[in-house]
């Protein structure tokens, strides 16, 4: 028997009956709506928990460009100075190199104990939680070349301190983390919102393109995204990956070949796509 | 695309209806055939097709792929509904046969009540089918099939809460059209 044999409008009567009862795009199971400030939160005390578990002599491990631990740690630290600054309203943080900004922080943080470098981050970091919490989450800031509402920025914070946790366990030969499923969803609902831009990062002109992206697994979705000036009807590429490699592959941790991705429809769309997710990443 | 069953079960899971439809196409077919050789009724079949893969969008966690693929997976659920439907069907025959046994028949109307009834019944039905689809089908099943609110719920494959709302809407747009006393049993 074929789909064919089967009884006319059967398939479009289940398919009907199936979209009102679970909306597409919500996932299974729900995932609770937290804050970007929460998020933020969480991600700074899984990257804390971290940094308590490491013996002095992982700090001296080389993790990222030429730095160490410490140095990596100290490099966070100079991002809490500059997003308070941005906070503050001060336009010299607005467009400085995310890195180059930083340097003089990962500097200092290699010639201090780890115990100082670790209590240096956290109060930093505890001071931008605490300045952010009833702060207007819409409000556009502007630091290290991103112009974002608060509440996007939160959430990149979040990205970005996972991404270094991540390149910490790396160096010291510990197990990878995943973020709960509710700050993952905020950096996959982010990741996918920015796309476009990181889609234009890569391909100039950008070609139109409606993308249907399915993150698999917990802290995913499902999002249809237009990329490109439409014009009129645009070729589609459908991909399917898993959440949490999708975020590795923004924060430029892994290849798309390591993704593994799934791809249907427009042939060589995806790579483009792909190569824009991954130059989302800010170092 | 691959269409493995935890493959498809993720991308359900993830919120991709065109995974749901996909799985239709790939396992519709053998769906029904289980259905329909079971329940011989065509449209009671389509009903069990329904519930199957709207409880597979509903819940796709319940597959499990280490227990099989899923084709047999629902297959199986689509054995065990048709025959809950039969078994269902079993009970309120001989519901209704003890009924009748038990009953003493009604008195003989007169051809003048026989023509008002028919009267009354021809304008029910006509309010009946300008309901909304969804409505005429949940009242339909209500009262003229007799089910009970779970299973007009399960028939349709809705919740038995949005079945019941439906029927009270339904109802409440009779007694609009009707009248009350058109409603009420004579």
């Amino acid at each position: 028997m074929t789909a064919d044999a089967l009884p006319a409008g059967l398939r479009e009567r289940v398919l009907t009956a199936a979209r009102e009862l679970r909306a597409p795009g919500r996932t299974v199971p729900d995932v609770p709506d937290i804050s970007p400030v929460e998020a933020c939160s969480r991600a700074a005390d899984a990257f804390l928990r971290l940094l308590t578990a490491l013996a002095d002599a992982d700090w001296r491990r080389p993790v990222l460009r030429d730095l160490d631990v410490a140095g990596l740690v100290g490099h966070l630290t100079g991002v809490e100075d500059d997003v308070q600054r941005a906070l503050d309203g001060d336009r010299d943080v607005a467009c400085v190199d995310h890195v180059a900004s930083t340097q003089p922080a990962a500097d200092h943080a290699a010639s201090r104990s780890p115990e100082e470098v670790r209590r240096a981050w956290r109060a930093t970091a505890d001071r931008t939680l605490e300045r952010v919490r009833g702060a207007d989450l819409d409000a556009v800031e502007r630091v290290h070349g991103l112009r974002l509402p608060l509440g996007a920025l939160l959430v990149v914070r979040a990205f970005e301190l996972w991404t270094h946790e991540n390149d910490i366990r790396l160096a010291a030969g510990l197990p990878a983390s995943v973020p709960d499923a509710a700050t993952l969803r905020r950096m996959t609902e982010l990741a996918v919102r920015l796309l476009p831009y990181g889609v234009a990062r890569v391909s100039d002109p950008v070609a139109p393109l409606d993308v249907h992206l399915v993150l698999t697994g917990a802290g995913g979705g499902t999002w249809d995204v237009a990329v490109g000036e439409r014009t009129g009807p645009a070729p589609e590429v459908a991909i399917v990956a898993d959440a949490v490699g999708f975020c590795r592959l923004v924060a430029d941790r892994i290849t798309q070949a390591d993704l593994g991705a799934q791809v249907s429809g427009a042939a060589g769309a995806a790579d483009v796509v792909l190569a824009g997710a991954a130059a989302l990443a800010l170092d | 695309m691959e269409s493995s069953g935890s493959f498809l079960a993720a991308r359900l899971a993830a919120g991709d209806d065109r995974a749901l439809a996909e799985a239709f196409d790939e396992l519709g077919p053998a769906v029904h055939a289980v259905a329909r050789q079971i329940l011989g009724d065509a449209a009671a079949a389509q009903d069990v097709v329904q519930e199957v893969f709207v409880d597979l969008w509903v819940h796709p966690q319940r597959y499990d792929e280490t227990l099989g693929t899923l084709r047999t997976y629902l297959t199986l659920v689509a054995r065990h509904r048709a025959q809950d439907v039969v078994r269902s069907e079993l009970r309120r025959s001989a519901r209704e046969e003890r009924h009748v046994r038990l009953v003493p028949l009604p008195p003989r109307r007169s051809p003048e009540q026989e023509v008002a009834d028919a009267d009354t019944a021809s304008t029910v039905r006509d309010a009946v089918r300008s309901l909304p689809d969804d409505q005429r089908r949940a009242v339909e099943l209500a009262y003229f099939d007799g089910l009970s609110y779970r299973d007009v719920a399960r028939r349709i494959g809705i919740p038995e809460g949005t079945a019941k709302s439906r029927v009270r809407l339904a109802l409440a747009k009779l007694e609009t059209m009707l009248g009350h006393e058109l409603l009420e049993p004579s």
